[in-house]
């Protein structure tokens, strides 16, 4: 096991009495140089963040969130505000993703990885003053997977003993988590998981006061938390949520002395609003990016920006891709399936609709994943000419006989766009399409009811392993297998790699499974998600992560020059 | 009512005020005959004489003929409205107007002029036949319900009323959900929630017409009921029908724009005035010239529509006669 | 009049359960595409276990006609219900947005009346003039608009423009927090563009019409001068169908103002309404149809009672024409 100090702020680095487990270090900095020119957030703490100074609220955009409770938050809106305002066991680097204390000042898996012990921090407050015990986890978690609550997130969990009992409504307390003292939780897992410590630092698995939750019955908009910035009024739906920095924070304090989630109906809006001066953090509307880089500046790393470097075009952890029904003809047919990505300019896709930013895919697993190696799906690829090949191979020279498809998307935002793109692409191999644009409901269902050609379909990482896209979209008998792809092959490599202990084992062994992937190619993929974002000139050292969580505790805020 | 959700029963209001003077006035001097063609000849003496209804006149005609013959000539000069080459797409995409784009490209590189010219045929197929179906409907309901007055009118004008309870583009909206978005159940859903306008105004035209002796007499002398309809009503009401569907092709235009605006009409990639204007709201500001062009050809086409109804109306309204 | 305002609102009752009960069947499995229950997730796919907690969650595990008589029995006490989408009390999410409706539908109200009335009596006092070819010629452009474009046009032109050009520019979006003046100017514009309008037009050929009239006729043979004539007689006689349509108006714009709130992110029930119709969220589209239809009704009523004050000719008896 390797030790490394908390990177936040090193005041606090002599707190930690006991040393520090991280798995991930050594392969993180791998992947970190590659990324290079990256400041650590540790060095940022060093500089003291240059004429860093207290004060002022950051306001940025966001749509109306579903939810900005941890137990029910499942868009990026509202992790955003629970991010912000809870903290979980664990967290994320917001550079390199790697793994860091958080609620939790240590912990450590049994010699299976079937039990977890997290050694809580002692004297951390919430919001209400009271200090957070083990039992508070427990507590959260049982109530995400509480039948009432009907939480959609409630998979976080899945992997705990007993948790499927209790979402069933068998079982009113979760078998698998104890408190052993007020600083001690115990996780029994169902089965042997080595990857699981990645998912308690998800944003939404933070504790939960059960007082203030049985207190208000509006608890969910008036939250209590134990993160950086508490609540300064409730939710006001369609308008804002407001909140400001908590005085007693066990971690680094924030500069800034709140933030100001606005709410607009989409990014358009939001972004005149940002140019009349109202807003620090937005996204770029589609197709903007090159004068809006032009005109504020780019971030040198993608992920931080400061006045001048403002606009934020890092590589996420996501990917846009077209989903094939890999049970109806002729998509049953591998050659076929070649021909669809051969076929597909995804360098065009990115530049029409996010001026390039985005990378093409080259295959399912995004840059910055952890293991991630390039070229895994030598023919995710544009090549018209091998494309034309593949198609004749299949048995449809030209596209002869090839029936006419639907290319099946939900309504509104770039999709149209992106759409009529690929149905371009396709009628230059031969393959004649129709838009199919339907509204999210009749989307979800056709795609439910496998009635669909080729369908949009989007993947946004939970937690930073390609465990996460490689079996959830693609083991057979997952929910998420909306290609319906089935391989025995591929089962049983990606079931042997998740049991993996040795890290650097289990890696490689995704990799095989990808590479299996890589040759029946279910999907083809389109484009890795990328930050699409920008800052005002007066925040600096803001850092946006890969995850989609900005650090709000290190960005100050200049005094305003108008 | 609020947006252009009121247009119809506004349209209605005038029309019907104008179309029960000029019906009642009409068969006190003419008596119970056909229009002759004398009247007819005087209609399109006076509506010459109006500028700003020849004006619109020949602005319809001129889009009519582009919209037609559109397949001839816009490949050619300006490119495929909806086909794309993705190599050229970062070539080509958002350039300004020029000689060779007359109204810029869109985000795609599509040439804009040549969408807003096959967008005009979407905007006229939808605002005829949409009309076509409201006057079909409504011409039905209103005999029906003015023709065997009871309950059959009580039943009839009570659906009108919970159609105009209804808010107008809610009422489209829902409709399409329930169809699904297409050019089709646009037209067809325009068209539904057309009728209770024209059996209102045509319903009162008959009412109109039936208290006068000649209908009981010809129904005394044996004449059956769709006799009595088409040779005694119907002529008296073709005039109103007319003015008012001229309007309501201007309407119907309107709320495809409208319908195709919010993403419940047309879909892409077959250009609309509507859903270009969607494409550009993203677009306003590097791009405002592609929000510009949608835009105008929804006003001028709608507005020489109306002015074509102001002209017909004037020219139709006997009261006007020097 | 009570027995005719009584009678009025006894038939608001068929037309009420006509209007809830055929939302009902739309929301019957199969009438419409696409589960409701779909609309709660993202990409990621629900389990099971979570559908069919969602699906008690909302009660859409009852037969149809017990979610209708439970969610009747509900509306009575004011609870329209949770829902699908927001995870709130729809009740909550009407009583927090109509304020935002009225407040833009007063300010296009206000507009209405002042423009349309004033430049419709210009061009009715000076017919013919340039002035009055002016207004009938721009009256009809303003009903040819698009709304949304109107919108657009000045978004980009007094809020892009005006400050770039270092003008003082207004803003675009929202209400303002608080609520502001500014925020609502283009919104309103926007709003009462073609109804003012209709009013300007409607106004003008009534201040004809009237003026032709009899009365007036005799009023100017008696000596009077012009401006008296349209101060005493011809403006009070020519209001009644002004108002009336102002009426009707505003009843519809109670509605909400789906694309005019749209374009200016204004937060108001139309728009809500519009995107529930489109995420299949019942509980706000039947709420929310329910309160339209209602204030939409009363509106209507209130026009019609409205007439008998101000046109002494009318009277409301048994059976009214």
């Amino acid at each position: 096991m390797v030790s490394f100090p908390k990177e936040r702020g090193c005041e606090l680095s002599n707190r930690f009495r006991s040393i520090i487990a991280v798995v991930l270090a050594v392969a993180m900095l791998a992947t970190f140089a590659a990324l290079g020119g990256c400041t650590t957030s540790e060095e940022k703490a060093d500089e003291g963040g240059e004429g860093a100074v207290k004060g002022g609220t950051l306001s940025q955009f966001i749509v109306e969130p579903f939810a900005i409770t941890p137990t029910l938050a499942y868009e990026s809106e509202g992790i955003y505000i629970v991010s912000a305002m809870f903290d979980s066991l664990v967290e994320y680097d917001p550079i390199t993703s790697e793994l860091q204390p958080a609620a939790a000042e240590s912990w450590s898996p049994n010699e299976d990885a079937s039990v977890w012990t997290f050694n809580l921090r002692q004297g951390a407050k919430f919001h209400n003053g009271r200090e957070v015990k083990a039992e508070d986890f427990k507590y959260a978690w049982e109530r995400m997977l509480d039948p009432a609550m009907a939480s959609e997130i409630s998979y976080h969990l899945l992997a705990v003993k007993g948790a499927t009992e209790m979402l069933e409504g068998q079982a009113t307390e979760l078998e698998g988590v104890k408190a052993l003292d007020d600083y001690t939780l115990e996780v029994t897992l169902a089965e042997p998981y080595p990857d699981f410590e990645l998912v308690v630092g998800h944003p939404c698995l933070g504790p939960l006061p059960k007082e203030a939750v049985d207190a208000d019955p509006k608890f969910d908009e008036n939250l209590i938390g134990n993160g950086p910035f508490k609540m300064a009024e409730p939710w006001v739906h369609d308008q804002y949520v407001k909140l400001v920095r908590f005085d007693d924070y066990y971690g680094d304090e924030p500069y800034v002395d709140g933030l100001e989630f606005k709410i607009f109906k989409d990014a358009e809006t939001a972004f005149l609003e940002f140019e009349a001066g109202n807003l620090d953090f937005t996204e770029v509307p589609s197709g903007r990016l090159a004068d809006v880089t032009a005109k504020y500046g780019e971030a040198p790393d993608g992920y931080t920006s400061n006045p001048g470097e403002q606009v934020l075009v890092g590589p996420e952890l996501g990917i846009y891709y077209a989903n094939i029904n890999n049970t109806k003809a002729p998509f049953d047919n591998p050659k076929v399936r070649e021909a669809i990505n051969l076929a597909i300019n995804r360098q065009a896709i990115s530049d029409a609709l996010f001026d390039g930013s985005r990378k093409p895919a080259d295959s399912i697993s995004p840059e910055g994943i952890l293991g991630y190696e390039a070229g895994m799906w030598p023919q995710s690829r544009y090549d018209v000419e091998a494309a034309k090949a593949a198609l004749a191979d299949a048995g449809y020279p030209d596209g002869e006989g090839f029936p006419t498809i639907k290319l099946l998307f939900n309504t509104g935002s770039y999709h149209d766009q992106v759409w009529q793109l690929v149905q371009a692409d396709l009628k230059a191999i031969g393959i004649e399409s129709e838009l199919d644009s339907a509204e999210w409901a009749v989307y979800k269902d056709k795609l439910k009811k496998k009635e669909f050609d080729i369908a949009r379909y989007g993947w946004v990482y939970d937690y930073p392993i390609m465990e996460n896209a490689l079996y959830a979209l693609f083991y057979s008998e997952s929910a998420d297998n909306q290609s319906y792809y089935v391989s025995e092959e591929f089962d049983a490599q990606v079931l042997k790699a998740r049991s993996t202990l040795d890290l650097q084992e289990r890696l490689a062994g995704m990799r095989e499974a990808d590479k299996i992937l890589g040759k029946d190619m279910p999907v083809a993929p389109i484009m890795f998600y990328s930050h699409f974002d920008l800052t005002s000139d007066r925040v600096n050292d803001f850092v946006y992560s890969p995850m989609n969580i900005p650090d709000y505790v290190h960005c100050w805020i200049s005094e305003s020059t108008e | 009512m609020a947006d252009q959700d009121h247009r119809h029963k506004i349209d209605l209001e005038q029309v019907a005020e104008h179309v029960e003077e000029q019906v009642a006035y009409g068969l006190e001097v003419q008596g119970p005959v056909r229009p002759t063609r004398t009247l007819w000849r005087d209609t399109v003496r006076r509506l010459r004489k109006n500028k700003l209804a020849v004006a619109g006149l020949i602005w319809v005609s001129i889009v009519l003929v582009m919209a037609v013959t559109a397949d001839l000539w816009v490949p050619p000069l300006l490119g495929d409205p909806i086909a794309l080459d993705t190599t050229q797409v970062s070539a080509r995409r958002l350039q300004p107007p020029s000689w060779e784009h007359p109204f810029g490209t869109d985000n795609l590189g599509r040439d804009v002029a040549a969408r807003v010219v096959y967008g005009a045929r979407v905007s006229l197929r939808v605002g005829v036949l949409a009309v076509s179906i409201s006057v079909v409907i409504g011409l039905l309901m209103g005999a029906i319900a003015a023709f065997y007055g009871g309950l059959s009118d009580t039943i009839i004008m009570r659906l009108a009323d919970v159609f105009f309870a209804f808010p107008y583009i809610l009422f489209a909206i829902a409709m399409i959900a329930l169809l699904g978005p297409s050019e089709t159940n646009v037209f067809i859903a325009i068209g539904i929630l057309g009728w209770p306008s024209i059996a209102r105004v045509f319903r009162s035209s008959i009412l109109s017409v039936k208290e006068n002796e000649y209908v009981d007499a010809a129904r005394a002398l044996g004449a059956s009921d769709p006799r009595i309809l088409s040779r005694h009503i119907l002529p008296n009401a073709v005039a109103p029908i007319i003015v008012y569907g001229t309007m309501s092709i201007g309407g119907a235009i309107l709320s495809e724009a409208a319908l195709s605006f919010l993403g419940m009409g047309v879909q892409p990639p077959q250009p609309s005035w509507g859903n270009m204007l969607a494409e550009a709201r993203s677009m306003m500001v590097v791009a405002p010239w592609i929000m510009l062009w949608p835009g105008l050809a929804i006003l001028t086409t709608v507005l020489a529509f109306v002015l074509m109804g102001d002209g017909l109306r004037d020219a139709l309204d006997v009261k006007m006669k020097e | 009049m009570l027995k005719y305002v009584a009678r009025r609102i006894l038939q608001m009752i068929p037309v009420f359960f006509g209007v809830t009960v055929i939302l009902f069947i739309l929301r019957a499995p199969g009438v419409l595409p696409g589960d409701p229950i779909e609309m709660l997730t993202g990409d990621r796919v629900i389990s099971e276990v979570t559908y069919n907690q969602l699906v008690q969650k909302h009660g859409l595990d009852q037969p149809l006609y017990v979610q209708y008589v439970t969610y009747m029995k509900n509306l009575f006490k004011g609870d329209l219900g949770l829902s699908y989408k927001k995870n709130r009390s729809v009740t909550e999410i009407f009583v927090e947005k109509y304020p935002y409706t009225l407040r833009l539908a007063l300010a296009a109200i206000l507009i209405e009346m002042i423009v349309g009335l004033s430049v419709g009596i210009i061009s009715a006092v000076k017919r013919y003039s340039f002035w009055d070819v002016a207004v009938t010629l721009s009256t009809s452009i303003l009903v040819s608009l698009p709304v949304f474009w109107l919108g657009m046009l000045m978004q980009v032109l007094f809020g892009i423009y005006f400050k770039r050009w270092g003008l003082p520019y207004l803003p675009i979006s929202g209400m303002g927090n608080p609520p502001d003046l500014a925020h609502l100017i283009m919104p309103a514009i926007t709003l009462a563009s073609v109804s003012t309008a209709y009013v300007a037009r409607i106004m003008r050929s009534q201040m004809i019409d009237v003026s032709q009239q009899d009365y007036i006729r005799t009023a100017e043979a008696k000596g009077l001068k012009g401006g008296a004539v349209v101060r005493k007689h011809a403006l009070k006689n020519a209001l009644i169908p002004v108002v009336t349509f102002i009426g009707i108006d505003l009843g519809a714009m109670l509605a909400g103002a789906i694309l005019t709130e749209t374009v200016f992110n204004w937060p108001g029930i139309g728009y809500e309404i519009y995107l529930a119709i489109t995420a299949r969220d019942w509980p706000i589209v039947t709420g929310g149809v329910v309160i339209v239809v209602i204030a939409y009704m009363i509106i209507n009523l209130l026009v019609d009672v409205s007439y008998a004050f101000l046109d002494p000719r009318i009277r409301y008896g048994g059976e009214a024409a």
